[in-house]
Parts: structure tokens; sequence; C-alpha cells
């Protein structure tokens, strides 16, 4: 995996230091609170992952920070920056990608035309290209399927194509949204192995999941959402021997 | 051979091919009636590919085409007019003169029309589906009675005069009612219809088009690769509008065409019309919106013509009761209705008839 990016400089926090900061975060639809203030850091490095059960407001927190819901109080720092008032495509200017949740591709588009929308916001040839074999050495499979119409993927190569096309912008920090969701176990092995090596790559991985276990192997540390607040936090290793923990989401 | 020789070369021919089609139309085609209806379906082909923007790449929902098309017949009526009386009102509208007059009208008609598809563009914003189809009908019908109900006759200083003066539901003949200039001849008409075609293929397969059709197949994606969903959709209705304002200057300035233009000419029908020609052809298809255009042109005419046979006036003498007209509606909408179960997504999809560069999807082996 080559991470170098055409125009944007390193990050300007060191590893292992604070690259994504959010404080006394507070989002809300309409009238309803979905963060109720939460507290979140992300180190240069980490993969981190945020646990909880449906509503709780992981995918929330994942939009707010790619600027996709506006902020209602509190703060999102990215390297140094206070990222209120940015677009989110500025944001991926600045080194922050997203994979939304659900498989989010361009169904009529082929897989090539996707990938290489991934690569939209530096539209650098060589690098896309390069960026394009790293994608497939990630998934072979896609690579057999470059010219064919997203949308005739399976659930799980879309998965791949969405995680794919997110890595040709060359992010620093990768937001991955739900990334397990509704995909064949045997594809959610590959997947989460691919997230294993993007991370060894030097590219910072913030990740929802509800699959906890999996979620809980794979990140260094893990936040446990409930209701829109922090309920928990710490090293992955910890919480997955933490009895509440393994009663709530380990299924005992 | 180098590139750019063959582009020139290329862009030669086709002038030539629009001059040709100047001094050739009259003499091909001496009858005007059908001289009429081929210079009707250049000026469809540029009214169907500049709706496919909006509806097609953007995959928005516009059904008020009209309104631009409108506006930019009445604003290159009064410009080319206005231009033509400076001339001295020559009788012939020479080829020569037309390139005096046919640039400012079209750059006009598609200024203004690009100043409405901003403003029509914002609510695009915020408005899905069904909404924004509702404003986009709104905001035609607006134009077209704003200038219906308008009377040249209505008391000074009133809006209702100030519009007036565009003819009111009259319509629109130029200076002291003396026919609108018509310079749009066979060279701009089909010069016209080309770099339409050309402007759109670019278009469509330029990392501007696919970034619109990231935009349509999924919008949160779409802003997660960085392309800002508010200035694409906002520039598609511009882009959309400055075509549709130009079409509205061809039909408007058509050689052969009458020399007025009427509200009435842009009511709901006319934007109906452009969206057959769009989703028959197929939504987002360059060559399905050039065919649309076409056929939905000539069809609307052969149905007409067929009403003139004889064995159909016989008919019609024989059963005075039977509204044929209402038939004509019928057999129309009929073909229509069998096209869309026997392909549903129009007659190309999104295909092309040629590869793009960027060529269409293979489906799965």
């Amino acid at each position: 995996m080559r991470t170098a990016h055409p125009t944007r400089a390193a990050p300007k926090v060191a590893v292992g230091s604070p690259l994504l900061t959010i404080s006394k975060l507070k989002v809300a639809y309409g009238g309803i609170k979905a963060l109720k203030g939460i507290d979140l850091e992300v180190r240069r490095g980490e993969i981190v992952a945020m646990i909880g059960a449906n509503g709780a407001g992981k995918t929330t927190t994942l939009k707010t920070i790619a600027r996709l819901l506006p902020i209602a109080e509190g703060t999102i720092t990215y390297d140094g920056t206070d990222v209120g008032p940015l677009d989110t495509e500025d944001l991926v200017e600045a080194g922050v990608s997203l994979v939304p949740e659900g498989r989010a591709i361009f169904g009529g588009l082929t897989v090539r035309e996707n990938l290489e929308l991934g690569a939209f916001n530096h539209k650098d040839k060589k690098l896309m290209a390069e960026t394009i074999e790293d994608v497939i050495g990630l998934f072979p499979r896609i690579g057999e399927r470059m010219k064919q119409e997203a949308g005739t993927l399976s659930g799980g190569e879309q998965q791949m194509l969405a995680i794919g096309r997110a890595v040709m912008a060359r992010p620093t920090l990768l937001l991955l949204d739900e990334p397990s969701l509704g995909i064949a176990p045997k594809l959610v092995q590959q997947i989460f192995e691919a997230i294993a090596a993007i991370a060894d790559s030097g590219t910072t991985i913030l990740l929802v999941e509800q699959n906890t276990r999996l979620a809980l192997k794979y990140a260094k540390r893990a936040y446990v959402l409930l209701t829109g607040e922090i309920a928990k936090t710490g090293e992955s290793k910890a919480l997955a021997e933490d009895p509440e923990i393994q009663a709530l989401y380990l299924g005992g | 051979m180098p590139s750019w020789i063959k582009r020139g070369a290329l862009a030669l021919a086709l002038v030539a091919v629009a001059v040709a089609a100047e001094f050739a139309m009259p003499v091909i085609i001496p009858d005007t009636a059908w001289r009429v209806l081929v210079q009707q379906a250049l000026v469809a082909v540029v009214i169907a590919l500049s709706l496919n923007v909006i509806n097609g790449m953007a995959g928005q929902f516009s059904i008020g085409h009209a309104g631009f098309v409108g506006i930019g017949a009445y604003t290159s009526a009064v410009v080319a007019s206005h231009m033509h009386a400076r001339l001295g009102s020559p009788t012939d509208y020479s080829f020569a003169h037309s390139f005096m007059i046919v640039p400012p009208a079209i750059i006009a008609a598609g200024l203004v029309a690009a100043v409405f598809g901003f403003l029509l563009g914002l609510p695009s914003l915020r408005l899905k589906g069904d909404y924004l189809a509702i404003v986009t009908l709104g905001f035609a019908e607006i134009f077209r009675l704003l200038i219906a109900t308008s009377s040249p006759g209505a008391p000074e200083g009133t809006l209702s005069h100030t519009i007036g003066q565009l003819g009111g539901q009259q319509g629109y003949g130029g200076p002291e009612d003396r026919g609108i200039a018509q310079y749009a001849g066979g060279f701009w008409l089909v010069g016209g219809a080309i770099t339409a075609i050309i402007i759109a293929w670019r278009l469509k397969f330029s990392g501007w088009g696919r970034a619109l059709r990231a935009l349509r197949e999924n919008e949160v994606a779409a802003a997660a690769v960085g392309v800002d969903p508010t200035s694409y959709k906002v520039t598609s209705f511009v882009i959309s509008a400055i075509g549709g304002g130009i079409a509205g200057a061809l039909l408007a300035g058509m050689r052969d065409g009458t020399p007025t233009v009427q509200p009435d000419q842009f009511n709901f029908f006319f934007s109906f019309d452009a969206i057959t020609m769009v989703i028959l052809g197929g939504s987002g298809s360059v060559s399905g919106a050039v065919l649309g255009g076409i056929f939905v042109t000539v069809t609307n005419r052969i149905i007409e013509q067929l009403q003139r046979l004889d064995s159909v006036e016989a008919f019609r003498i024989a059963h005075p009761d039977v509204d044929l007209n209402a038939l004509r509606m019928v057999v129309y909408a009929a073909v229509l209705v069998a096209l869309m179960v026997m392909r549903p997504s129009g007659v190309f999809g999104e295909r092309e008839i040629i590869k793009g560069r960027r060529g269409p999807a293979e489906k799965p082996a």
C-alpha cells in the first residue's frame, strides 16, 4: 500500500499523538438528540472502534466528522484544525475519507469508474494507476471485475469496492461505517484483513462496527456508545474481558 | 497524423456540412412544410440534449424545460428583431447578415436562461423527485402566464404594460409587429445541433459528467469522495438552462418558422414532449436524446399528416362525432406505452451508439 499524496503534506501531529479530537460533541436531528456530548480521540496510526447497539449514535458520529451532519455543539479537531467550518469536500482534501454505511457505491457506473471517482480530489493519473494496483492487491476480486457495472457486484464485493474507492483518495484518516453489515462471513474476514493492511501502511482508522467481537479483535482501542453517550472506553483487550461488555455485546 | 490535424479536419468538415445545409436545404426540401419539420427536429435535438443534462445525467426531474426554451425564444426574438431593425430591416434574411444577428441573439438567450437556471437550481438543493418537479413546472407556468396575462394596452407604468411589450397572449412579433427576424437557417440549426451533440458527449464522458452521475447514484457517497453536491447540482441546472435557452433562440429565429413567439407554445405539453424525447431515447444517453428529439417531432407530424389522408377524411365525414384530434393523442400515447413496456429504460438506456472513451459498462459474463 502506497500512501504518499501529491499535494497534501504529512499530518502535523506525530505518530501516536491525537490526529482527531472530538470534544463535547452534540448533534440533533430536528428535536431528537442523537449525540449528547461525546469526547473521543483517535491517535495517528491507530485503529479505533466505536461499538454499540443500533441507534447509539455511531453512524451519526462518523457522518458529523465527515461534515455530512451539522454540529449542534462541541468541536471536532483534525490535525490541529477545527473542522466545523469545513465542507465534506474540504475534509477529503485534508485527508479524511468516509466509507458510508450500506455499500454506498455508484451502482450504474463501472467498478473502474467508481475507483477513479475515489481519486476525485487529486486526479493524479499516475497515482490513480498505482492506487488501483494497490486496491487490486487488497481485493483481487475487484481486479477481476473492473469493467463490470458496480451494481452487479455481490454485497461483499460492493463493500470492498467502497473501501477501495476511499483508499483511492490516499486518506490519512479513514472512517469506516459498518464494513461487515449484511456480508457473508467469509468475505467479512477478507475485508477486515484488508482494513488491517491499510492500517499497517500508516493510515489511521476510525471504525464503526456492530460486530463487537470483530471490532475488538482488530482495533487497538474502542469506545462503547450507549444512546448518544460514551458508556465505556479503553484498550480493546480490556474491554473484551469486561464482564458487562461480554454480557451486553458479546453474547455472554 | 497528429491528433490536432485530425481534429481540425473534422471541425472543418462539420463546418462544411453546416454551410452546405444552409444552401442545400431549400433545394433538397422544396416543400416549406417539410423543411419546417426538419428544422423543428434539429431544434428538438438541442432541447432534448439540454434537458438530458438535468433529467438524465444529474438524475433530477425537471418538467419545466419549456420555461427555459421560452425565455430563450423571447430573449432572442427581442434581440434579433431590434438588431435587424438597426440593419434597416432588409427583407431578405441573408446568410451574411445572419452572422451579425444570430450570435448575439444566441448569447443573450443563453445568458438570460442561465440566470433562471441558477435560480431554479437553488431549490434543487433541498428538494428531490416529485417536489422538485412541481417547482420546475411552476416556474415554467409562471413564465408563460406572466407573458400571456400581460397586455400592451394596460395603463402605462404597470407591470402588465411593461411585460405587455412582449405582446401578451397574442405573441411577440418584433418591433411594430413586423415579424421577428428569422436568420437561423440550415447553417445555424445544423451547426447548433452538431455543437450540442459534441458538448453533450464531452460533458458526459468528462470528469464533470462522471461526478454528476456519481451524485445521481449516491449523494452521500459522492460527497464522501469530494464531489460538492451543491455546485454540481446548480451547475447542471445552469448548463441545461443555457442549452434550453439556445434551443429557444434557434426555434424563434428558425428561417421557415412562423415569425412570432407565443406564450402558449411553451405550455406544459412542450415540456412533456421534451421529457418524452429524453426518456424514450434513454435517460442519460446522448444518442438517445438525439433520436428521441427526432422521433417525437417526426411522429407528431406523421400522425398529423395521416389525418389528411382521403380515407381518414371519408371516415371523418361518415362519423362526425368522433374527435380525431383526441385520437391522435391516443395513438401517440399508445406508441409510448408500447415502447416503455418493451424497453423500460428507453431505446438506448444509458448507452451510446458508438463507444465513448470510457465505454459503457459490460454486463457480467
